[in-house]
């Protein structure tokens, strides 16, 4: 459960993220959608914490990421926009060297790394060094990487960014599951489809602020248009005047 | 602390993993002490060898039957100058020749000044003990000729001589083998820079340049962990480096031991154990402050540039020593590597290393890695410096 309150970055003379509030439940895929620029890697490096807000709260399952970012993060999981691997490790060394950093004990990092490559078919991959890895590979790894502590939040900035229509399609089959186990699944996008295709709630962001929250169907009902992403374009502004 | 040995764990396999590197800096550290000892050896002995058989070229020998029957009675050998002495003394293959103009025997009879010329390349280090030598001896034929004449007046030679110099050299030949082997420390002091070099600039600008690092720092770890397990392995490689060199040195030193080289310099297992001593509170120092100073590096390149520059500025004070002539003074042992540098030099003349000496270095170094740890940690806490400046 995320949930954040008139969330506002400044850098200098940019405010990246002027107000966001919305709030992503268990058990649900919410999606962040907007364009470049609209604030959505700000918010969620906010969210995990690595952002100090400006204004505003972050509270992850009842706890506030300004008094206790380690418990926070604790409970989060992660794909960031960079998602660097270490090129002379293997994946499975990638993957155990974050699970150690969260202090799993070293069987429960042994079977989630059996599970997670099970989920994410990375299995042929495990025990080779990263460096020669394909780009939606190295997502993979990633993905694996910051989930290794099954953690209750998952948060993923922009995941299908450069990946093939196979991987891709892996991808979204395994955020289904990942709401199946009853996980608050929060990520970002800049593409319609991907958000219409997965998602349970939508939040629109668009200039630093939320130009719109809810349902697939409610978004097209307040937009008062039958397509998504002509009610993107106009509740974002994105196409200039509306009609 | 767990989370300090993981993260020390990870950066030590990882920089393992880098056969290439790795294996060019430790193959690269155990031949320097071999290779600095081959050398001088050689120029050491090469030394001797000019200096002890005594020896002196003349050039127009006939002119001069006093001065040659004088070089007779010290046992010196003389020998005829080649007629293209001049030549050859510029491109140093004679050390000193001494010219006796025709007119030297008359003019020496007349007792007036009789006049020598002593040609010589002083630019040339090897061709100053045959200098020397050549200027000493043709200093004692003046004194003895002097001498006598005054007694054949029947004055008392001390008149000639109001200030008698007698030459104590107090050079143990094992301090003057440290003169020569200043470049011992100065292995010593650039190993750890060689060897915490890439650790320390993969563990920071190379994390940030290949994206790592917001995904490690958005684990539930303080960012001191991740400081102190990162230094600890760039302190582990810069140690293991300058241990590795040091060891060649021995090892290189014990295989001199038939030769004169021993009479110069000590360096077995005693020295070396006190070189360690001084080192790795050193390494410990030098690491830190190349991921200080690489964790500002927005890549890779940016950060090696950085520490270029650091190693530059190190290697210097052996420099500005020798060639400043500093004189020891107990505030420098808390100067960072000048006090490291002290106690090496003093473990090498054999002058005893005191706890000041050794204690006060180390505890200097180790504090300031500590700070600049603690430093790396804050920026690691920095959004600016985890995201980039702008």
């Amino acid at each position: 459960m995320i949930e954040i309150r008139d969330l506002a970055k400044r850098f200098g003379a940019v405010e990246a993220v002027r107000s966001v509030s919305f709030s992503a439940g268990d058990g649900r895929v919410t999606g962040l959608l907007g364009p470049n620029g609209a604030g959505k890697t700000t918010t969620l490096r906010m969210i995990s914490t690595l952002l100090a807000p400006t204004a505003g709260t972050v509270r992850v399952d009842g706890i506030d990421a300004a008094a206790d970012p380690l418990a926070v993060r604790s409970r989060i999981g992660a794909l960031s926009d960079a998602r660097g691997l270490y090129a002379r490790l293997t994946a499975r060394e990638n993957i155990a060297y974050y699970g150690e950093l969260r202090g799993l004990p070293r069987a429960r990092i042994a079977r989630a790394i059996g599970d997670l490559a099970a989920m994410l078919e990375l299995e042929p991959l495990l025990d080779r060094r990263t460096d020669g890895f394909s780009q939606g590979e190295r997502m993979k790894v990633a993905i694996a990487r910051a989930l290794v502590h099954d953690p209750p939040n998952v948060i993923l900035d922009e995941p299908t960014n450069g990946l093939d229509v196979m991987t891709t399609r892996s991808l979204r089959e395994a955020v289904r599951r990942l709401r199946e186990a009853g996980k608050c699944v929060l990520f970002s996008s800049h593409v319609m489809q991907e958000v219409a295709a997965l998602c349970d709630e939508i939040v629109i962001v668009s200039h630093g602020v939320v130009a719109a929250t809810g349902t697939p169907e409610a978004i097209r009902a307040a937009a008062g248009s039958a397509d998504l992403e002509e009610a993107f374009v106009r509740l974002t502004g994105a196409g200039g005047e509306a009609p | 602390m767990g989370r300090i040995l993981t993260v020390f764990l990870k950066e030590a396999r990882d920089a393992l993993r880098d056969r290439r590197t790795a294996l060019m800096v430790l193959v690269a550290s155990v031949v320097t002490g071999p290779l600095t000892l081959v050398l001088i050896a050689q120029f050491v002995s090469g030394l001797e060898e000019r200096a002890t058989t005594l020896k002196v070229r003349l050039a127009g020998a006939e002119n001069a039957p006093a001065l040659v029957n004088f070089l007779a009675r010290a046992d010196v050998e003389v020998e005829k100058a080649p007629p293209d002495y001049a030549a050859r003394v510029k491109a140093g293959r004679l050390d000193a020749v001494i010219v006796v103009p025709p007119d030297f025997h008359e003019r020496w009879m007349a007792h007036e000044a009789a006049r020598v010329e002593l040609v010589f390349d002083d630019s040339r280090t090897e061709a100053s003990p045959a200098i020397r030598q050549s200027e000493r001896l043709l200093e004692a034929f003046n004194r003895e000729t002097a001498t006598l004449r005054l007694m054949a007046r029947g004055v008392s030679p001390s008149v000639n001589e109001t200030v008698k110099v007698e030459r104590v050299n107090a050079a143990t030949p094992r301090q003057r083998g440290a003169v020569l082997l200043f470049l011992i420390p100065m292995f010593a002091i650039l190993a750890p820079l060689l060897g915490g070099m890439t650790l320390a600039i993969d563990a920071t600008a190379g994390e940030r340049e290949r994206g790592s690092l917001e995904p490690l720092l958005a684990n539930p770890v303080p960012p001191a962990a991740f400081a102190l397990g990162k230094w600890l392995a760039a302190w582990a490689s810069a140690s293991l480096v300058a241990v590795v060199t040091l060891g060649g040195f021995v090892l290189a030193a014990a295989f001199y031991a038939e030769s004169r080289l021993p009479a110069l310099l000590q360096f077995g297992l005693p020295e070396y154990a006190r070189f360690v001593a001084v080192v790795v509170p050193l390494a410990a120092l030098t690491s830190a402050a190349q991921m200080l100073i690489s964790t500002y590096g927005r890549s890779y390149r940016e950060a090696q540039t950085y520490v270029s520059y650091l190693a530059t500025a190190v290697s210097f004070i052996p420099l500005v020593v020798m060639f400043s002539g500093a004189r020891e003074a107990a505030w420098q042992a808390a100067v960072p590597v000048l006090g490291s540098l002290m106690a090496l030099t003093r473990v090498l003349r054999g002058d005893g290393l005191t706890a000041f000496d050794a204690l006060v270095p180390a505890g200097v170094c180790l504090a300031l890695a500590a700070l600049a740890v603690a430093a790396v940690a804050r920026l690691l806490a920095d959004e600016r410096i985890v995201f980039g400046r702008s």
